[in-house]
């Protein structure tokens, strides 16, 4: 299982809730592909930053989700498929995140082996701050 | 900075009041990578907030010697911006 970030915009000639719909299908196909969804956020109704089929519009849908990359590879075909589907975009998110974590522990570890001299910031405060940072 | 004549030349000579000392024009801000001093590991291509910045008017991606950012970070940030512009959060090009 590895962690993906999945991002689809849907096309805005959908209503919000025939976009909920469309969302439904492909957050079935996850779940029924044996994938756990870690999050999901609709991002709403957001203007492009360039046209896409003479579009301007779209509605952006986010997906967090743990899965095999065989299952990745069917939705992002079905997903290719869809009219509905402008762009998407399925991407690995476990990588960046185990290296940033190592190099996290790597810091705390320098810190613990330095004799304290200035009054630094307390090692136990900096791993929560950066988790924060992660889910904004 | 300008290559300096070692000897003391005639022009040279004129061109800075003092003896010796290389005149500055002005005084240089250090540059500090914003990722750095902030401890951000990653850069997240999700928040166009923080991307937007990196990304003047034309839409183009800032580069370093400008921004100041070190060379791991404006990496991360090169991919970022770029998953960014596949799903139209950000432009390629404007004009």
């Amino acid at each position: 299982m590895r962690l993906y970030d999945i991002v689809m915009l849907v096309t805005p000639d959908l209503s919000e809730e025939e976009t909920q719909k469309v969302a439904g299908e492909f957050r079935k196909i996850l779940v029924d592909g044996g994938a756990e969804i870690v999050k999901e956020e609709p991002w709403g109704r957001r203007r492009l930053a360039f046209t896409i089929g003479r579009k301007r519009e779209a509605h952006y849908h986010y997906f967090q989700v743990n899965a095999e990359p065989r299952l990745i590879a069917e939705a992002e075909r079905r997903m290719k498929l869809s009219d509905q589907i402008l762009r998407h975009l399925a991407v690995r998110a476990d990588e960046e995140l185990k290296r940033s974590a190592k190099s996290a522990a790597r810091q705390r570890a320098k810190a613990i082996r330095r004799p304290p001299r200035p009054p630094a910031a307390p090692p136990a405060a900096a791993p929560e701050a950066e988790t924060e940072r992660r889910d904004a | 900075m300008t290559a300096m004549p070692s000897r003391p030349g005639p022009r040279s000579g004129a061109r800075d009041g003092k003896a010796g000392g290389r005149k500055k024009f002005f005084v240089r801000r250090r540059k500090v990578c914003k990722f750095c001093a902030e401890k951000l590991e990653y850069v997240d291509w999700k928040d166009v907030r923080l991307l937007q910045s990196f990304v003047p008017e034309r839409g183009k991606i800032l580069p370093r010697r400008i921004s100041g950012t070190c060379a791991l970070h404006q990496r991360k940030l090169q991919t970022a911006i770029k998953r960014a512009r596949s799903i139209a959060l950000l432009p390629y090009a404007t004009d």
